[in-house]
């Protein structure tokens, strides 16, 4: 058959490249930012923009969006445009596609330091930025189904399987976790409450792992290391059983990010079950890469870009091994809410995701400029350093957390806690928030010599933005012959087929979690004396939101003796059926504040106190490392605002009589006269609407609705059948 | 749609769901292992060596 001539747009690809690069540099800056802020309070600069309950949501997002998420279009785009042997579908598209995740990863920036977010790790962004996500996704999907429909070659190799699970993967997570009810440009509540909300965002935040950070780099180690290593991969066979596996048990695995939190027992369950599970698809993944190069190995000490890629391989087994490990639950009550799952997380984010951007971008960047990487030298010492650094980072990690932890359950012998005060423990870690630096500017070091490096590469070269190719037109084989053709490989050659049965996969884990916590009212036992917040109360948790405390503070008492003998009674799942985000936290940087409402409790404290240590932390005790809010004593609650967002709060179930909303102002200022009027019997003078004065009121609230009860808690399932039991 | 709620909020048992899912995804795992590791080895080979037959392997980062 004769060849057609083509052309492959490389153009698309160096812009990406180009935004990994920048994206990268930017998130790692900002990275080592917060890591001196944790060490050095001072390093929060006295602003709001830059404290670091804002600033950290920015890192996060730019190292998994920005950086990770261009490299992943630039492997994307390369990749499948030599593997299908076809342009992509459409330059426009291209482009839309790249200009459009720029605007996005700018608005995220922009919005964070402002303080719009929505609270839900990795899913921060508000509502209209949340569409332009969407949108901006069904663009690259609808430019690589249509890469795939006109493709030259009749069979998909398995790097585009993944690369669609991707696509599939990350559209149903972000709808899903994405439904919020806005109430004006810039905020909107999430419509699940509470248990809920919890466990659809970290069944959407384990899976944005699964889904962003681990499918399409399968998918680029399955194209790069061969490539790299001009070896095939070790073996197809394991390729489709590790594939299939892994989709589908990964979407399962979410609950364990809330073990022994306020959850039914059932879903946590569930959670471990997959997630130990997910260790043997995992591990066919890393050894089918390891493999690969059987025979090889000597090529690795010659070339840079593949020993990124070992050692990214290599990362993602002792990730994927430590992640199943880290969700049985005695472990898990060392890991959770201690430095360990930090550690665990820059592992898999330094060494297998930024392993594998290091490794295509030497394989990639001479080969589009048709030239040799302009330094073999600096590379290896960009790999030396990087992987010194990644160690540098979780070695003082683990040990901080194993020591915070043992600080925290120990008792004297006459039975009383050891370190009553949590700051305590977290003075004894802070050398390691040190190290922490330390290891942050050594990687941000070797990513600046790989910068260097490729812009001399770039320069010496020259790309062809055009790069002519040919090769015969496809003809489909038509309909499938049995004695010929498995079903699976039929499959590989049917895109639309393929795609179906990968939304299956991933749509039963999430359904099973999901539909019954949602629907299910058993699952979600209320508690009679909790009641809605007030207005004023209401106010003050925007603030709590709009200022990230959630990233250091959780709202959740585990089932301990160790937490409930500092915190006060464990936390209940009918606490939280009016919070729309949910604010549990997942890492506990200051102390847990789910109690702090709670009068006789351990947490309390009164007015004057949270007035004084949200003005100065460090005059109340000089070795807090929480930033000064003393912002809060000058800005004013918007109470234009107020009725709107108690109707919103109506219209999510919670049950406001009818009609409030047009009281809520005159049931704010009471209540906050009645705060200001205390702080004035302390000598402190204070706007009664002010920030101080919302949060103040806020964290009075926290946990005190079940100490009204004089009988213990009776928790209320309004299943049908248990009331008929009960009677 | 209301019978769908209905049925959905008065659903009891929830928790076999789990071990239900555990079993029909072994039940799949295997027949896709014993389908998988059926399929000729000929086949095989020509998928996963068919990227590297493009003239663009690279030779050039390896000295």
């Amino acid at each position: 058959m004769e060849n057609q001539k083509f052309y492959y747009d490389n153009k698309i690809v160096k812009l990406f490249i180009l935004a990994t690069i920048i994206w990268g540099v930017v998130a790692v800056l900002v990275g080592v930012l917060i890591a001196m802020q944790l060490a050095f309070p001072a390093f929060n600069f006295g602003l709001e923009y830059t404290s670091f309950g804002r600033v950290r949501p920015i890192h996060t997002n730019a190292v998994i969006f920005a950086f990770v998420g261009n490299a992943i279009f630039a492997g994307v785009y390369y990749s499948m445009q030599k593997l299908l042997k076809a342009r992509m579908f459409s330059d426009v598209l291209s482009k839309v596609h790249f200009w459009g995740w720029q605007l996005i990863i700018v608005l995220a920036a922009v919005t964070f330091a402002l303080g719009i977010t929505t609270s839900k790790e990795y899913a921060e962004l508000e509502w209209p930025i949340d569409i332009l996500v969407a949108v901006i996704w069904v663009v690259f999907g609808w430019n690589m189904i249509g890469t795939i429909v006109k493709r030259r070659v009749q069979h998909i190799y398995a790097a585009i399987w993944w690369y669609l699970a991707t696509f599939l993967g990350i559209a149903i997570l972000h709808i899903v976790n994405s439904f919020e009810l806005p109430i004006s440009l810039f905020k909107s509540y999430s419509i699940y409450a509470g248990a809920q909300d919890a466990v659809v965002q970290w069944w959407y935040g384990h899976n944005a792992v699964a889904f962003f950070l681990t499918t399409p780099f399968l998918g680029l180690m399955y194209y790069f290391l061969p490539k790299a290593a001009n070896r095939p991969i070790y073996s197809y066979r394991l390729s489709i059983i590790h594939f299939w596996s892994l989709i589908f048990l990964y979407m399962w695995a979410g609950p364990h990010h809330l073990l022994y939190q306020a959850l039914p027992e059932w879903v946590q369950a569930l959670g471990v079950t997959f997630s130990i599970m997910l260790i043997a698809p995992s591990w066919g993944g890393m050894i089918n890469g390891l493999l690969t190069l059987r025979g090889a190995w000597d090529r690795v000490r010659d070339s840079a870009a593949l020993k990124f890629l070992v050692v990214a391989v290599t990362a993602y087994g002792l990730s994927t091994f430590e992640g199943p490990m880290m969700s049985l639950r005695n472990v898990n009550m060392i890991t959770h809410f201690t430095d360990w799952t930090i550690a665990h997380t820059h592992i898999a984010g330094m060494a297998w995701n930024g392993g594998i951007v290091f490794g295509m971008l030497y394989f990639l960047v001479p080969k589009l400029f048709r030239t040799k990487i302009y330094s073999e030298k600096l590379a290896n010492a960009h790999f030396w350093i990087a992987t010194l650094s990644i160690l540098v980072y979780a070695i003082p990690l683990y040990w901080s957390a194993v020591t915070q932890w043992l600080m925290l359950k120990e008792y004297t012998p006459e039975g009383f806690l050891a370190y009553p005060i949590f700051l305590e423990t977290l003075t004894q870690i802070l050398p390691m928030y040190t190290l922490r630096i330390i290891s942050g500017v050594m990687f941000l070091t070797g990513f600046l010599l790989m910068v260097y490096n490729m812009f001399k590469t770039m320069a010496a070269g020259e790309m062809e933005a055009n790069e002519a190719s040919e090769a015969p037109a496809l003809v489909l084989q038509g309909a499938r012959n049995p004695v010929k053709e498995t079903v699976h490989r039929w499959m590989e050659r049917r895109a639309v087929r393929f795609s179906i049965w990968v939304f299956v996969a991933l749509f039963i884990g999430g359904a099973v979690q999901i539909i019954p916590m949602v629907f299910i009212k058993s699952n979600v036992p209320t508690i009679a004396a909790v009641t809605p917040y007030t207005p004023l109360e209401l106010e003050g948790r925007d603030i709590y939101i709009k200022e990230g405390c959630y990233t250091c503070h959780s709202q959740q008492i585990r089932p301990f003796r160790w937490e409930t003998d500092r915190y006060g009674e464990y936390s209940k799942i009918g606490e939280f059926v009016y919070d729309h985000p949910y604010l549990w936290g997942s890492r506990r940087t200051g102390p847990d504040l789910a109690r702090t409402g709670y009068v006789n409790g351990p947490m309390y404290k009164n007015a004057a106190w949270h007035y004084q240590h949200f003005m100065d932390p460090q005059a109340m005790n000089e070795k807090s490392i929480m930033p000064r809010y003393d912002w809060f004593a000058r800005r004013k609650v918007n109470l234009d605002m107020t009725p709107a967002k108690i109707r919103a709060m109506q219209t999510l179930g919670v049950p406001y009589p009818e009609g409030f909303d047009e009281e809520a102002v005159d049931d704010l200022i009471w209540q906050a006269e009645q705060i200001a009027a205390d702080l004035k019997n302390s000598g402190i003078d204070i706007e009664p609407t002010s920030h101080m004065v919302a949060m103040i009121a806020y964290l009075h609230k926290l946990g005190g609705d079940i100490e009204t009860q004089a009988t213990p808690i009776i928790e209320e399932t309004p299943n049908t059948e248990n009331h008929e039991a009960g009677e | 749609m209301k019978l769908v709620s209905n049925l959905l909020e008065s659903m009891t048992g929830i928790h076999i769901f789990y071990v239900a899912g555990l079993l029909i995804f072994l039940t799949l795992f295997v027949v896709i292992v014993i389908r998988t590791m059926r399929r000729p080895s000929a086949e095989m080979n020509e998928i996963k060596e068919s990227i590297l037959i493009d003239n663009d392997s690279e030779e050039s980062m390896i000295s």
